[in-house]
């Protein structure tokens, strides 16, 4: 590896700058979860807060955090599992038949993913209040597939294009179906794609703001929409609860991501960088 | 599982393999996830449109083209799309920028793996309590203000809030830091993917490291700055979650965005009839973007 002006000390002083700057803001943050309420707003920011693990006691009496984490669960994990089940018969088409609109259907599937929430959010509001499903996790649930759904498919796609077709070939001529080959062969050589796939879709949907807020009204509050409701009154805006939820949800992201770092930019591409 | 989601006579269909059925094969394995994605893309296409014909909330009332009028006559609505625009540009320049210099300077990096985990951390929260984290940092607990009246460059506590620009800033600022590492991750991956060798037979010939990084890495990377770009561009580009926890569009609508006008009108103010009519000039313009720019992008993309 070339030494020289790459390894210099501004180099080292520039990462610095920028980490500390990403790193600062969270440990602040992690604080605010342990600090109680009057010193949170406080007339000068208070840097080294007494550090309390009580108050969490009484923001858990509070407020209903595991159903809203619960939520969270049930609306991402549903998600995930209707995306995957539409998305790798889909991905499987796309990837290895030719056919005419091929092309066409990809690039539509791909094209859902450029709409605004907020253009098609009234629209969406009015369809899950005739369907009764206003404040369900339901209503999510569907909703967070919709988003998703372009985004498994080509990720997958991407990875089953890379899947060699002699395997198939043997498999076929052994006188397997192609629904056969996609379950037996296909789905655990791209595994990884999958995984990917599922886990960036999870955490997209765990941070869907716009139309959580028009769906959930309480019952159905995720995490994600939950914290704007912890304000009480003269209380103002309730930091250390926020921040606890902030890290609840942080938390399993971090490891999910963990899971899949060395996939993440071509998950994060749609499967177009080969990272 | 996936056996499931298909009618059982498809299975049997595949195994026949009679022409025919061959070539409907594909159509059904891709059919059901078009029709979702239909179900959410054409039928709120359509309501938005018909109920941008009508005003009230509860009766209905037909007005035609009024909505659409009043809208193009609106001047909260322009300054909505020149906000969108203006914030947005700059983020994407700044993250852009940010991004490019980090992962030009790790790449090659032995600890490129640290790095990346320390830099990704501010995209893994939730963007509404990254809004609020900032909004405490700004705002309530105007932590930023003391750092600079500590290091000399603010007298008093700054009302981020009170100019337009500085509240625009804020915006700018909370999207940076949490959303730099996407477009850094994109990039390194880019830049490791890349050859070694011409890297390195350019640096024998006596190019510096600058000249073979202009020259050769970043010429290389165009396709993958492309997408990288469209995909965070259109997150920006519908920034919601950062205006609606921090600024609610103030001071006087200057940090307002595209998606905020359309929730206060629609769900603030219960104009359905005239957010709708915003809806679908929004929906145009985003069919117009992605035939243009995405399609072009990603097919580059692929090789």
């Amino acid at each position: 590896m070339a030494e020289g002006s790459r390894f210099s000390i501004g180099r080292t002083i520039l990462l610095l700058v920028w980490g500390l700057f990403c790193l600062l803001p969270v440990i602040f943050f992690a604080t605010i979860a342990l600090r109680p309420r009057n010193e949170i707003i406080a007339p000068k920011p208070i840097y080294f807060p007494t550090i309390s693990v009580e108050t969490w006691a009484k923001i858990w009496a509070e407020w209903p955090i595991m159903h809203y984490f619960m939520n969270s669960v049930i609306a991402v994990s549903g998600s995930v599992l209707i995306c995957l089940v539409l998305g790798i018969p889909a991905a499987y088409s796309l990837a290895r038949y030719q056919y005419k609109g091929r092309e066409d259907i990809g690039f539509y599937i791909l094209s859902t993913k450029m709409m605004a929430p907020a253009a098609v959010a009234i629209p969406i509001f009015f369809l899950f209040r005739a369907m009764g499903l206003l404040d369900t996790v339901w209503a999510l649930m569907l909703v967070y597939a919709a988003m998703n759904l372009s985004i498994v498919v080509w990720i997958i796609r991407s990875y089953m294009i890379d899947i060699p077709h002699e395997i198939e070939d043997a498999a076929r001529t052994d006188g397997a179906s192609d629904l056969r080959i996609l379950w037996s062969i296909i789905i655990p050589m791209c595994l990884p794609g999958i995984i990917t796939a599922a886990v960036i879709a999870a955490i997209f949907a765990m941070n869907e703001y716009l139309f959580t807020l028009i769906i959930a009204t309480k019952n159905a509050y995720p995490l994600s929409v939950a914290l704007a409701n912890f304000s009480g009154g003269s209380d103002g805006i309730i930091y250390n609860a926020i921040a606890l939820v902030a890290f609840l949800a942080f938390f399993p992201a971090l490891l999910l991501v963990i899971l899949i770092q060395n996939h993440l930019s071509r998950g994060l591409t749609m499967g177009a960088v080969k990272g | 599982m996936t056996d499931a989601v298909l009618p059982t006579s498809a299975l049997r269909m595949a195994r026949r393999r009679s022409p025919f059925r061959r070539k409907v094969f594909p159509y059904l394995l891709v059919a059901p996830a078009v029709v979702y994605l239909l179900a959410i893309t054409l039928y709120p296409g359509i309501f938005a449109l018909w109920r941008s014909f009508y005003q009230g909330r509860f009766k209905l009332e037909f007005i035609g083209l009024e909505n659409y009028s009043d809208l193009f006559g609106d001047e909260a609505f322009w300054h909505s799309l020149y906000n969108t625009l203006v914030i947005g540009g700059i983020t994407l320049a700044v993250e852009f920028a940010i991004a490019m210099t980090l992962a030009a300077l790790v790449y090659r990096d032995p600890f490129v793996r640290g790095w990346r985990i320390v830099f990704l951390l501010p995209m893994l929260f939730m963007p509404s309590a990254v809004a609020y984290l900032w909004k405490l940092l700004f705002n309530d607990g105007r932590v930023i203000s003391d750092l600079l009246m500590q290091v000399g460059l603010a007298s008093s506590n700054i009302d981020f809030m009170g100019s337009s620009w500085l509240a625009r800033g804020v915006l700018v600022v909370t999207d940076v830091w949490q959303w730099t590492p996407f477009l850094f991750i994109i990039f390194v991956a880019a830049l490791q993917g890349q050859d070694k060798e011409i890297e390195e037979a350019a640096r024998l010939d006596g190019a510096r490291w600058s000249q073979v990084f202009f020259a050769i890495s970043l010429p290389l990377m165009r396709p993958v700055i492309a997408i990288a770009l469209v995909l965070r561009g259109i997150d920006i580009l519908t920034m919601f979650a950062s205006p609606h926890i921090i600024t609610q569009g103030a001071p006087a609508g200057d940090t307002e965005t595209v998606s905020y006008f359309i929730y206060r009108t629609g769900f603030k103010s219960f104009e359905f009839g005239y957010a709708s009519a915003a809806s679908v000039v929004v929906l145009v313009l985003t069919v117009i973007l992605a035939q243009s720019f995405v399609r072009r992008f990603f097919r580059s993309g692929r090789e």
